[in-house]
């Protein structure tokens, strides 16, 4: 039946959107965006929008948009990007890009595009080290000897 | 007209903004404001815009006026409650209200106003 493959494709449409735009609460205050593959305008719309709300929802103020799962940073990417800092900064959360490869830096940089005024760091570990820095968190080790295994 | 009522606490001046405020009602509101700001000299400007479900080109590029001659008055602007369809329309607008501090609760913007303060006052 025609009609139901039109329903199958609409259901699979939307569970590839509640897919490929996760945000996840990964601390108090802090939320996680993890990107995975290509980045066009329409999936950048969703993005900001489900990012706005969860920040509201949780109250957070930091956001972690990791892009080491997006194949090609161009011009394009880079302003939708900036749109979702100047959204959030709106709502009084600053968003840190993490995940950065040493390629897209390049590319970033041969395309003009710096990022000013945008904290950026090469991986989700020390993006977050550096939100609970700014939440007042610190973060310490334990004695290691009561630690079975060496992490 | 719906005059927007200003409210004195401490050294912080506060303002809720309504859902239907217009053009004049804005303008008004600027220039009570800045009155305000001459006669008592408060330090900081609070405004809560959590009611407000649009804010066109027009109140975008106020509030970013209001936040500049508050900081030639001596006092620093705290826009809270921004809903996210909002702050979706500025950034199309290409209106990032760059200079104003923006914060998700009134709870926040009077902790960030206090700290701020208190920074000042250290330093001087």
């Amino acid at each position: 039946m025609a009609g139901d493959d039109a329903v199958t494709f609409a259901e699979q449409r939307l569970t590839i959107e509640e897919l490929e735009t996760p945000v996840i609460q990964i601390w108090e205050g802090v939320l996680a965006l993890p990107l995975v593959g290509a980045v066009d305008t329409r999936r950048a719309q969703l993005m900001n929008e489900k990012l706005l709300v969860r920040i509201v929802e949780t109250g957070s103020e930091i956001v972690l948009v990791d892009i080491s799962g997006v194949p090609v940073v161009d011009t394009a990417v880079s302003g939708h990007l900036l749109e979702t800092v100047s959204a959030a900064r709106l709502l009084g959360a600053e968003v840190i890009i993490v995940g950065l490869s040493a390629r897209t830096a390049m590319t970033l940089v041969q395309l003009g595009q710096d990022l000013a005024g945008v904290t950026t760091r090469t991986t989700m570990a020390r993006g977050l080290q550096l939100a609970l820095a700014q939440l007042g968190y610190k973060v310490t080790k334990q004695d290691a000897g009561m630690l079975a295994e060496p992490s | 007209m719906t005059e927007i009522p200003i409210i004195k606490v401490g050294e912080t001046l506060i303002a809720v903004v309504r859902e239907d405020i217009t053009d004049e009602d804005a303008l008004q509101f600027q220039e009570a404001l800045n009155g305000r700001l001459e006669r008592f000299g408060a330090t900081g400007v609070l405004i809560d815009v959590t009611l407000v479900a649009t804010i066109d080109s027009f109140l975008g590029r106020l509030l970013h006026e209001i936040a500049v001659g508050a900081r030639l008055l001596g006092a620093q602007t705290v826009v809270a409650g921004m809903q996210p369809a909002v702050a979706m329309t500025l950034v199309e607008l290409g209106l990032e209200l760059k200079g104003v501090r923006t914060v998700l609760t009134p709870e926040k913007a009077l902790a960030l106003l206090a700290h701020e303060r208190n920074n000042l006052r250290r330093k001087a």
